[in-house]
This record gives C-alpha cells, structure tokens and sequence, in this order.
C-alpha cells in the first residue's frame, strides 16, 4: 500500500494543496501525524528535539520517528509554562513546557535538548523531573577549535546516544542501518538546499511564508514524506509560476532557535521584501554537506558536523574576525540588498553577536535594521512599517 | 518616455494617478481619479479605479505599476512603496519647498519630516485612538446631518468654538451629543472638533526637526475649517515659543500618496526596469 507521502509524490499536487496539507500539520499542536506514525507503526518511537542542531539520523536509525518541538508559537495560551520562567528568559521554553504540560507532547518517548543556550539547558532539567519515564538528553556539541579531538568528541556522544536510544527503542542499529538514515537525511538535506536555491533564484515563486510551512511540516513528518511534498511543491511552483515584482532582497538573521510567529515573515513579504536568505529551522542546514556513506558511519557525521559551513551564534567561531565578514559573505552568497536582524526578546546568543554582525555588515556598506520578537507576538504593523521603509530606502536610495 | 501609475488604497478611498515623464526629467499626471470603498470589496474597487484612470489617460503601456497604502495585494502591481514615503515624494511633487507632510487619512494621522529629496527623517503617528482621524470627523459631520463638503465653510462661521475631548473620540462623541442637547450651533461644534483635531496635529509637528512648510494631504487637506484650525494652533505654538510653520496644501492633494507611488515607479523603471522585470532576478 503506498504511503501517503508516495502518493503525495506521484500526484500532481497544486501549490495551494501543499501549503495547505504543510499548514494543516504546522497548525497542528497535537501532533496528529506523528499520533498517526506511531499508531501505523507499532513498536516505534517518537523522539522530538528542540533547536537548533540534533542528529535525526540517529533517532531514525533507531526507530524513532524525530520530531521537532518549536513550541506552540502564536497559537497557543500560555498558562502553567510562565510558572517554569522569569519574565526575562525568552517564549520558547515556556511555550514548549506549556505543550507538555498539556499532554501534547505525551506521545514522546524521548527528547533531545542541543546545547543552544543555558536555556535550553535549563529545560532538559526540568524535563528529567518532570518526565522521569522519558529518555532526556543534552547534547553538548564539540566547540573547540581542534577539528580531531572535535570529531573524536563528538562520534563518542553519538555513540553513546544511539545506544541510549537503541535501549529505549529496543533496537540499537548496526552500521547499515545507520548508513540508511544518514542517507534518507542526505536526501533531507538536498531537497532542502534545493528549496532555498529556487527560493534565491525566483523568490517570488518560493514565498518564504510558503517554504517555512513546508520545512516545518518536515519536522514531523517521516523524511520520505516531507522528500514526497516538497517535491510535489517544486513541480507545482513550475507549473504556476508567479510575476516576480519589484522587492528588495533581504537576509534575516537571528531566528535560528525561537521561531518567528508566520505573520512576521508574511508582514515582512507583503512589504516589499524577498526573503533570500534565512536561519529559520536552521538544523536543516547545519550539515552543509552529504554525509559519506562509507566507514564508520557515526564517525562519518560527526565529521560532517565538525567540517561544516554553516556559521551560527550557537558555534564557537574560531577566527576573530570572521563575524564580522559573516554579513558580508551572506549577503553575497544570496545576492541580497540589506540585512534585517529579526531576534526573539531575551535570546542571549542571537543578541550577544547582533552587534558584531551589525559592525561587519554596516562596515561593508550594507543597510540594516533590527526588531526582536516572540513567538507569540500578535501585531505585526510596526514590522511591517520598518520592513516597509527599509525596502524603499534600498529601491530609492540604495544599490538595489 | 516612461509611465507609471500609482494606486493608494486607503481604508476610505482608493486613489490612482497615471503619470508620465518625458525623458527631459518633467512628470506630469495623464489622469488622477478616486472612488469612496465605501463597504464594497476593496480589491474591486481598486481594479475598477485603476482602470477607469488607464483608459481616461489614453496610454496603450503602463510601465511601472507602483503600489502603496493598503495596496499589496493589487494583482498587476511592479512594486510597492510604504505609505510614508509615498506622502514625502508626492508632497514634494505638489510644493517643492515642504519640508513635511501630514497626512490625515481615515484611520489615522502621520506627520513626516523629509528632506528635500523626499528621504523621510522621521515620523510620528497619532496613537490607536481615532480621535485624530478623517473618520472621527465624518461621524461627527453625520450625527450633525452635515455632508462633508459643508464640514469646512460650517466651521469657518463659528463665532464661540466649543472644545471638544482631544483624547479619546468615544468622549468627543459624547460631548458633542451634549453640545446639541445644550443647543450649541453646529458651526461652534464643527470649529471646536477642528481645534481639538489641529492640537493633535501641532502636537506631532512640532515634535519632529525640519526646516520649510508643513504640507498638509489626504482626504482633510480640502477641508478649510481644519486647514485655518491647524494654523490656528500652529501659530499658537509660534507665539510660545516654538518654530512658526507655514501650512500648505494643493488640490490635488487626497492623491499625494498615489503621485508619489507613480514617481517612485517612475524613478525605478527608469533605473532598471526599461523593457524588462531584470530589478527583481538575481543578479549574474
């Protein structure tokens, strides 16, 4: 019987029936498909994981379904969540204790916190009391400088994972097994750098609005499906293209852990503003490359880990200077126009590097603004407003 | 030669302005029509106004379709400009020496500093409450069964202004139902609403640097009661100590929006976009 993910790709789906299915499952803060997964397939797992950088292909390979937990965003009331945090931590762990505490997030048998912030941190904690019969993981990725010890460090903590998980599960996976869910996720990965060079090239055919629906359907969706989408996306936006119009192109940054609320991506569109570049859901794109499928396969990723190009504030930066061309060298990659820094209040490493990032992208003459958010912030006019006018000041009196 | 046109969709109005320039740097407007929405669906609206204007111009091309206002979504639209920088270009067009704008729209009220470019310096905006808005004042024309072309010439009669609530428009309202129970005229009435209006408007003004006269555009800028009001308070301002400002307007002024969006489709057509959508790819 073919699943739905394999019907997905064998029909000729239109643009507005994918977003719609990717908007239905991002809508969705009971996890429906993941309910589903697990009821279609008994004796699997579901592991979710917070941002920014887990290893799916661990979890995959055994037997977890990986999940993304993102919080509930703009669509969910906080009630018992604002009793785990002060006032000045940021929505995100709040909104994600608010899911669990609600029993949406039951269907988890195991959740992996990367070490993105003393946050984060922070909650894998709370989850250990709070969950005792759930698997919890920190995952401390290497930051030294040293690529060798990083990468003797890092295959050592995948190991120790998938055994850890193997044990949950019941299934601790051989070296094949391992080698297929690292090539499922390369095929994850290639899809996905696939959608952002369309979107970079014709951005008015890829909205960013419509391209973030469907990565975070990706993160609960089994990763044949989300290939199966997003390739029905791709042959709908070439049977519909759009009219491109007159926009400035812009990179944000800043939004690589707490999620903007859709509205500020669609506010920053409507304003004239082709999103070219972004860090939304960044752990998509933090291998920048396939991962070789041949030696030891943890190994293999935890090298791919070590060695990547992606340059984020939750990554020690080794070269002093380096944030400071980082603007520079993304603005360039995506032949974009201006830079707008769009941060979550209280988010310490997006904030900590902002003026850095500022320094080294107003140094090389490119035009910025910078507004912060919460995941569940409402009124998007004054986004939109500075959006806005920032798009005019390139059109009339900048580069573009 | 180049032709663009601009689309102000305001949430009581949409306006269009097809312009022209003919190579030699001089833009001139080919047809300027508007239509209240008035409930109707404004996406038709729009479509409707923006041809009535193509055809009234007598142009095969539009070049550039420049956008601003609520006006996003407008189907064949080039591009789209922010509202404030749309009134600071139009301004400019319309009175060359005005070194601001306010534009009293429905909904609200901006006063825009700009340079003589028409870069915008800075802005303010009156705050959530309608009382600053052309809104406030044709509810308050229609509970006093005045049309809106009579609100002016009534207020310039007033002889004994009544001050109205500078606050909040739900108050305003309530006095004025109490003024007509106390029998104050509806000229008294409309002057004191202009004045409570114009304290609004000085207040933005003079909260913002520039240098040259205070243009003022939107759907008020006819309105003559608020024109000498704002003037009023302006000089008042002047007379305690603060800059004095000269206040202008033109009559084509409920289209400054739209006559800036044109120009700025004007000047991105003719820097990129001759014959082509090339603004909007990536580079080679």
């Amino acid at each position: 019987m073919a699943t739905r993910g394999e019907d997905a790709g064998r029909q000729a789906l239109t643009r507005a029936a994918v977003v719609d299915r990717a908007r239905e499952i991002y809508d969705d803060l009971d996890f429906g498909v993941v309910r589903q997964w697990l009821a279609e397939h008994p004796g699997g797992k579901a592991g979710g994981y917070l941002p920014v950088y887990a290893p799916r292909e661990v979890l995959h390979a055994c037997g977890f379904l990986p999940v993304g937990i993102h919080g509930g965003g703009d669509r969910l009331e906080i009630i018992r969540g604002d009793a785990f945090y002060q006032s000045y931590i940021c929505h995100l762990p709040r909104s994600v204790i608010e899911l669990a505490q609600s029993g949406r997030l039951d269907m988890l048998s195991a959740v992996l916190f990367p070490s993105t912030c003393d946050v984060i941190r922070n909650l894998s904690g709370m989850w250990k009391l709070l969950y005792p019969d759930v698997y919890v993981r920190y995952i401390d990725v290497p930051q030294t400088p040293d690529p060798g010890a990083a990468v003797d460090f890092w295959a050592g903590e995948l190991e120790r994972l998938a055994r850890d998980l193997g044990d949950v599960s019941g299934h601790e996976p051989g070296d094949d097994e391992l080698r297929q869910s690292i090539a499922l996720y390369n095929d994850v990965r290639a899809m996905v750098r696939t959608l952002y060079a369309v979107r970079q090239e014709r951005p008015w055919d890829v909205p960013t609005e419509e391209l973030y629906l469907l990565l975070r359907a990706g993160e609960s969706l089994p990763p044949e499906e989300f290939i199966a989408l997003a390739r029905g996306y791709l042959a709908a936006v070439e049977a519909e293209p759009r009219r491109p119009r007159d926009n400035s192109r812009v990179v944000i940054v800043g939004a690589f852990c707490e999620q903007p609320p859709l509205g500020l991506i669609k506010s920053i569109e409507r304003a004239g503003c082709y999103i070219v570049d972004d860090d939304f859901l960044l752990g998509n794109r933090f291998l920048t490359h396939d991962v070789p499928l041949d030696g030891d396969p943890l190994r293999a990723l935890a090298a791919a880990f070590v060695r990547n190009d992606q340059h984020t504030s939750v990554l020690y930066e080794i070269d002093p200077l380096g944030k400071r061309r980082l603007m520079r060298d993304r603005v360039a990659a995506a032949h974009a126009h201006g830079v707008i820094f769009a941060t979550p209040s209280f988010c310490d490493p997006a904030l900590l590097d902002q003026p850095m990032l500022r320094a080294g992208a107003e140094d090389a003459g490119i035009p910025c603004i910078a507004f912060k958010y919460a995941e569940n912030s409402g009124q998007f006019q004054q986004f939109r407003e500075q959006a806005g006018t920032f798009s005019d000041s390139i059109k009339l009196w900048g580069a573009a | 030669m180049a032709i663009s046109a601009g689309i102000d969709v305001g949430s009581g109005a949409v306006k269009v302005v097809v312009m022209q320039d003919d190579d030699s740097g001089h833009e001139a407007p080919l047809a300027q029509l508007s239509a209240r929405i008035r409930r109707r669906e404004i996406a038709k609206v729009a479509a409707e106004v923006f041809q009535a204007a193509v055809d009234a111009s007598g142009v095969d091309e539009i070049h550039y379709v420049a956008t601003t206002g609520e006006g996003e979504d407008f189907p064949s639209a080039t591009g789209h400009f922010y509202g404030m920088t749309t009134h600071a270009r139009g301004a400019l067009y319309l009175e060359p020496r005005a070194g601001a704008v306010l534009d009293v729209g429905a909904l609200h009220t901006r006063a825009v500093a700009m340079d003589p470019r028409g870069r915008v310096l800075d802005y303010k905006m009156t705050s959530q409450c309608a009382s600053g808005s052309g809104q406030f004042l044709e509810n308050i024309a229609r509970y006093l069964g005045v049309s809106q072309e009579e609100i002016g010439a009534l207020s310039m009669r007033a002889t004994q202004p009544e001050k109205v609530s500078s606050i909040c428009a739900v108050l305003a309202e309530t006095d004025v139902i109490n003024m007509v129970s106390r029998g104050i005229t509806t000229s008294d009435i409309l002057r004191g609403v202009h004045e409570s209006m114009a304290d609004r408007f000085a207040r933005l003004l003079h909260s913002l640097q520039f240098e040259g006269p205070v243009f003022v555009s939107g759907g008020l800028a006819s309105d003559v009661g608020m024109l000498a009001a704002l003037r009023d308070a302006l000089n008042k301002k002047a007379a305690a100590g603060a800059a004095p400002r000269e206040v202008v307007t033109h009559p084509s002024a409920i289209f400054t929006g739209a006559i800036g969006a044109a120009l700025c489709g004007l000047f991105r057509y003719k820097k990129f976009g001759q014959g082509s959508v090339a603004w909007a790819t990536a580079p080679a």
